[in-house]
């Protein structure tokens, strides 16, 4: 069966799709800070507790009043690029997510699971004794199976050749396993998170008043250690990935396309700049070049996707409409609500501790 | 048919949607009225300077944050999922049209959750105006927040100018926004006081645990003053079909819609038994039941506003299996499969029948359909059907009872579909039509002397097809009993038509005496038609044997209403029994000449072809209880009558007490259509494109049943029923638009989705009323000559009763039927149980089968033979169609 027969036919879009597009390249790069936040410190301290299961620490005890906050905005922040992402491949996304129903749809119940087990980690940190391990390593499970769930979507959405498994006996349940990238870039999205974590500890003497913090150079050592290391790792799996590539695809990055093999290769300059900064221990640098390097990967990421879909989509050829006036709406409302969040925050952190 | 579907076939998408849904809005409405009633308690706690009141609005916050961010948040996200997994279609259609009115949406869930977490983190460490600020604006983005997705929840059900236009703006503010807004609002604030009730039972102490659940109550009473009247303006606002959906149309609303009225007082009462002072056990126990009670509300709310834009999720333009209104004539003409992309089978054939069956069925049916689940499971609605029925209710979906989509695709696909629910899911093995070798009953043709013998009597049934019901205590459509017309004719060179100096008298088989052994009929008499006869005494005072009376206007005896069934005493199924018609000189009481007829009496009705259930009698004929009760109940069910619970009570209905009929001069209620274009006009939804096969489904006409009553030479000439009455179609809007004519409004639901066969259009059909408008057979045989090729009788109908065939005369008085035979059986006929049963009188007169007089036999009245054609044009020449 050809694959191009099972495409559906998408809906016509507002806007140009630049706009789109770019709302959705920058909202996912926010949603990943804050995702790699709240998996990466997770992970941290779950290895924490493992090490010493009936031990307190404060910086444990940081990380899990700031989990619940980081859940909020990572669940907040994906709505924003999923939205966005089914504008312009509704009907890649839609027909992936079917496939897999009922992983997709379990994403929910487990995510409840996981939220109120950090909820557990973060009110009864004292009193859970080593009962700490098994809520903080619930909801870490839980991020890491969710993690796997979405990178088989964001994988199978992007190969019709696979949907033809419909036609099989797995209504629903149908993961995209053979995809020999789809190890690889899942472990790249999940080892970028242990990094993060490790950064985000390390931010954290600069983030709280120092007067609150007595281990203040242990954090910085300690999150730069998972950093440059989990960093380091990324380095490999990033090429495994690159490898796993289709040979068509591949190419591009390797000297093929302009374009592709120029943004690949600042991209790796930025890890390797962030690496040094890493094992330096400069903290501030390390997250400027990070942060560099999270949006080149997730350009390169979108230009995968093309590379994917090329042959039978590309988002240019969407209907357009031509409606600007909710757009504008969007536009106003969101300075609007900036600008009040910012308030709002200036009156919070002026009774001395910020959220 | 744009995108797969999720093949969940046990529980359904749309129980998935409705359980996430309802758990998300419960909580997702609170979060807007529970952060109003945080900013209004902790205002009163400053107030009144009560630290007791402040505190609890802490740990109230606490509550409220863990159940809104994390279950109310999450939930919002899981609705996305879950309707873009069972409705890709629509979801995509919300998601591009109003993907800045998500995203802004987005922006004001941002806000909140920053609020939110500065509001509870902070609260007792920020100064109090601030703090409070904090807390209003937490209310003014969650309320943002329900502007924004009410103006797209509002659009699924009513699109308003969108539909023309496709602008966002119209789509947004479309008719019921505001109405939807307030309503919500109204329920968020509400819910506010149901929760807080949660929190204030759990107040250690009783003082203020008192006070603070009596300022929920207030926050439950307040709003519900106000609720009814949000609901009236909604639901009035909701134009055309959906309220009629909400006001009763659709079955599956009618609880819904109940338990939303009933808890509205309920909920209010609850709110004020929570004010009095009782033990804080039974307040506690009360605050989770009143809950209950308010997810409840709420979760019918929910669903009738879902499920009344049925048959369309968006509603006038997507229909609920995501097939585009716009795309329906297509995929009707080119085929489903044709224009599904998610199908392995493009073409239809003999060995993946079954497959493709499924296949459409999985597309068109599971988007509202469960296999065994909890929600509109498909078996025990398709229970009764074989194919026949199946595929007539397929063919008839979403004209009568449009609450559903119609069938899309072919009605090769169609009877594909009929095969899977049917072969497959129910694993009903393939129904055979029978062909019964039907016993052919012996017959003594009465002696006739041309020579001797100096009169002729001639006997026939009014009706040659006549089906009565026989489960009277469920209902009667029409009463056992047939009558039969005599004349009698004085032979001689000027024949005479004898009508005084006898007596003629009828007598019924032997076997067939006692027909209250076989039918309910006398036992519900006097229910049905008001009085009681004796058993076996028909109800115009005719027993099974008797005397005939002189009928002026027709020049002729008759015996109205003999009591007769087609079961005789040993068991035998016999629509045609013999009756013996005597006539005597009344003088001498001698007998001068006798003669008999066929009176037939058919049960074989076909309903059960569609409402289930068997034969009655040894699988010939009958109708069962369980057809009748179902077709009870359908009516019931769109006719909001009670028929079944009143047969049930003893107290069985006869149709044409409310359903006019013109064949027993009853009145009916005049606003009703008359019985015949109701029941031709509902059942034309269910049979179209069809041909005789539609009326052999329902009347005992089928060449392979038990009746065949369709026997006369018309039949044997290649005729069928379509010939002279039209298509199903054409013959129902024939009657239904003559009840339009007279003002019947009733008439269009069921005209509205009919389409003419035989005409090019509606307007070109002659409107007519049933048994007296009917085909002449003078259309096709003009001045009595033989029809010329491919003649129809329809559209041109008698003028009146008196030029129907089976009424009307010669100028002698001859009447047409007296020598060529009863309706349906004109002589040659060849009848099922006895080649000649239905020509005994050309062959005890004439000794062949032909009309009488026919072949130049003048001499069979005349005695002698005659030269002009004093009966009717074209009468004196031989047969055209001789019967070997």
């Amino acid at each position: 069966m050809d694959p191009s027969h099972l495409i559906p036919f998408p809906d016509p879009i507002p806007v140009p799709w630049v706009w789109v597009e770019f709302l959705l390249l920058l909202t996912f790069v926010i949603h990943l800070l804050f995702m790699n936040t709240m998996i990466g410190t997770g992970i941290i301290a779950f290895v924490y507790h493992i090490r010493r299961p009936r031990a307190i620490s404060p910086l444990t005890e940081d990380i899990s009043k700031m989990i619940p906050y980081a859940i909020a905005f990572t669940v907040n922040m994906g709505v924003a690029p999923l939205l966005f992402l089914q504008v312009l491949y509704g009907h890649f996304i839609y027909v992936s997510s079917v496939l897999m129903a009922v992983y997709w749809i379990s994403i929910i119940v487990l995510l409840i699971l996981a939220y109120y087990s950090a909820y557990i980690y973060d009110f009864r940190y004292e009193a859970l004794g080593s009962f700490r391990l098994f809520f903080i390593g619930l909801s870490v499970a839980i991020f890491l199976l969710i993690g796997f769930f979405i990178t088989n979507n964001m994988t199978l959405m992007i190969k019709p050749e696979a949907w033809g498994a419909y036609f099989g006996p797995d209504h629903g349940r149908i993961l995209n396993l053979s995809d020999p990238t789809l190890w690889p870039r899942y472990l790249h999205f999940m080892t970028a998170s242990v990094a993060l974590g490790g950064l985000f500890i390390a931010m954290m003497p600069r983030l709280k008043r120092p007067r609150d913090l007595k281990d203040r150079d242990d954090r910085i050592t300690l999150g730069m250690r998972w950093f440059s290391y989990a960093t380091l790792a990324q380095i490999a799996i990033g090429l495994w990935f690159l490898m796993a590539l289709p040979p068509h695809l591949k190419m591009r990055f390797m000297g093929g396309d302009f374009f592709y093999s120029g943004v690949f290769v600042v991209g790796i300059a930025g890890a390797v700049v962030s690496l040094i900064f890493g094992f330096k221990q400069r903290v501030v640098p390390a997250a400027i070049s990070v942060i560099g390097t999270i949006i080149l990967m997730v350009i390169i990421r979108d230009l995968v996707r093309w590379g994917y879909l090329n042959r039978y989509f590309t988002p240019s050829s969407l209907k357009l409409i031509h409606q600007y006036s909710p757009f504008i709406l969007f536009v106003c409302s969101l300075v609007i609500v900036l600008v009040v969040i910012g308030y709002m925050l200036r009156l919070a952190s002026r009774i001395g501790k910020g959220v | 048919m744009n995108y797969p579907i999720w093949h969940i076939p046990s529980v359904g998408g749309g129980l998935l949607i409705a359980i996430i849904s309802i758990l998300h809005v419960y909580v997702a409405h609170f979060a807007i009225g529970g952060g109003l009633f945080l900013v209004i308690t902790e205002m009163k706690g400053y107030r009144e300077n009560s630290q007791d009141i402040i505190d609890y609005t802490k740990r109230h916050a606490k509550f409220f944050l863990l159940l809104t961010m994390v279950f109310g948040s999450i939930t919002g996200v899981g609705i996305w999922f879950i309707i873009s997994l069972v409705h890709p279609s629509a979801t995509s259609i919300l998601i591009h049209n109003f993907v800045f009115g998500w995203a802004t949406e987005w922006v004001f869930f941002v806000g909140e959750i920053v609020s939110l977490f500065i509001y509870f983190y902070t609260f007792d460490r920020m100064d109090r105006k601030n703090h409070l600020l904090i807390g209003w604006l937490y209310f003014i983005f969650a309320w943002l927040s329900l502007f924004i997705i009410n103006g797209i929840v509002t659009f699924m059900l009513t699109p308003g100018d969108w539909l023309l236009t496709g602008d966002f703006w119209d789509g947004f503010f479309n008719p019921t926004f505001w109405p939807s807004l307030f309503f919500r609002t109204s329920l968020a604030l509400m819910l506010a006081g149901l929760f807080g009730f949660l929190t204030s039972t759990a107040i250690k102490e009783r003082g203020l645990r008192e006070t603070m659940i009596r300022y929920c109550a207030r926050w439950l009473i307040l709003p519900m003053l106000i609720l009814p009247l949000m609901a009236y303006w909604y639901l009035s606002w909701i134009s055309g079909l959906p309220q009629g959906m909400i006001k009763g149309r659709s079955p599956e609303l009618i609880p819904f819609v109940k338990t939303f009225i009933w808890l509205m007082p309920i909920l209010f009462l609850g709110g004020i038994v929570m004010a009095i002072r009782m033990p804080s056990a039974i307040k506690r126990s009360l605050a989770f039941l009143l809950l209950i009670g308010g997810l409840l509300y709420m979760g019918s709310f929910e669903w009738i506003r879902e499920a009344s834009r049925r048959p369309y999720i968006i509603y006038d333009y997507m229909y609920s299996n995501a097939v585009l209104k716009s795309q329906m004539d297509e995929i009707n003409e080119k085929g489903f499969l044709r224009k599904a992309k998610w199908v392995k089978t493009k073409i239809i054939d003999h060995e993946n029948f079954m497959a493709v069956g499924e296949e459409i069925f999985n597309l068109q049916c599971l988007s509202c359909h469960t296999v065994g689940g909890f929600v509109n499971d498909i078996l025990p609605r398709t229970a009764k059907f074989a194919h026949f029925g199946m595929d007539a209710m397929l063919n008839g979906l979403g004209k009568i009872n449009d609450y559903m989509p119609p069938f899309m695709g072919t009605v090769k696909e169609r009877e594909a579909v009929a095969s899977y629910i049917v072969n497959g899911l129910h694993k009903k093995p393939d129904m055979k039509r029978l062909f019964p070798p039907l016993k052919q009953l012996a017959l003594e043709i009465p002696p006739f002397d041309e020579n001797t013998d100096k009169y002729i009597l001639l006997a026939w049934s009014d009706l040659g097809i006549r089906f009565i019901s026989d489960n009277d205590s469920y209902f009667n459509i029409s009463p056992p009993g047939n009558t039969i017309f005599a004349q009698l004719i004085k032979r001689g060179e000027t024949p005479q038509l004898v009508t005084e100096g006898i007596d003629l008298s009828y007598k019924v088989e032997t076997g067939f005496e006692r027909p209250s052994r076989h039918v309910d009929f006398w036992k519900f008499v006097n229910v049905l038609f008001g009085r009681s006869i004796e058993n076996d005494v028909g109800l115009n005072g005719n027993a099974p044997a008797g005397k005939m009376t002189f009928k002026k206007d027709f020049n002729s005896f008759e015996a109205a209403a003999i009591p007769i069934v087609p079961y005789r005493d040993d068991q035998l199924y016999n629509p045609y029994p013999l009756v013996t018609i005597e006539a005597r000189d009344k003088e001498s009481g001698k007998i001068i000449v006798s003669t008999m007829c066929v009176a037939p009496i058919s049960t074989e009705m076909g309903c059960k072809n569609c409402h289930g259930g068997r034969w009655r009698f040894k699988d010939m004929g009958g109708l069962d209880a369980e057809t009748a009760m179902d077709l009870l109940g359908v009516h019931d069910r769109m006719s909001k009558t009670q028929l079944l619970e009143s047969a049930k009570a003893g107290s069985p209905k006869r149709c044409q007490s409310c359903h006019s009929d013109q064949i027993y001069n009853v009145q009916g209620k005049p606003e009703l259509l008359n019985l015949s274009a109701s029941m031709h006009g509902f059942h034309a939804n269910y049979m179209t494109g069809r041909g005789a096969d539609a009326c052999e489904a329902c009347h005992p006409v089928s060449s392979t049943g038990f009746t065949r009553g369709f026997r006369g030479i018309h039949a044997r000439m290649g005729l069928t029923c379509v010939t002279c009455h039209g298509t199903l179609e054409d013959h129902a809007l024939s009657l239904l638009l003559k009840e339009y004519k007279d003002g019947k409004e009733g008439a269009m639901k069921l005209m509205r989705h009919l389409k003419p066969r035989l005409a090019p259009k509606k307007e070109e059909i002659q409107p007519r009323s049933p048994w007296v408008n009917e085909p002449d057979c003078l259309t096709c045989h003009i001045e009595f000559r033989p029809p010329l090729n491919n003649a129809s009788g329809f559209n041109r109908w008698t003028k009146n009763k008196k030029d129907l065939y089976r009424l009307r005369s010669d100028e002698m008085g001859i009447l047409c039927t007296a020598c060529h035979g009863s309706t349906h059986a004109l002589y040659p006929a060849v009848n099922p149980y006895g080649k000649n049963r239905d020509n005994l009188q050309p062959d005890q007169y004439q000794k062949m089968p032909y009309p009488l007089g026919s072949n130049k036999n003048c001499k069979v009245c005349h005695t002698i033979d005659m030269a002009d054609e004093m009966h009717h044009p074209n009468s004196l020449r031989m047969v055209r169609t001789m019967k070997e």
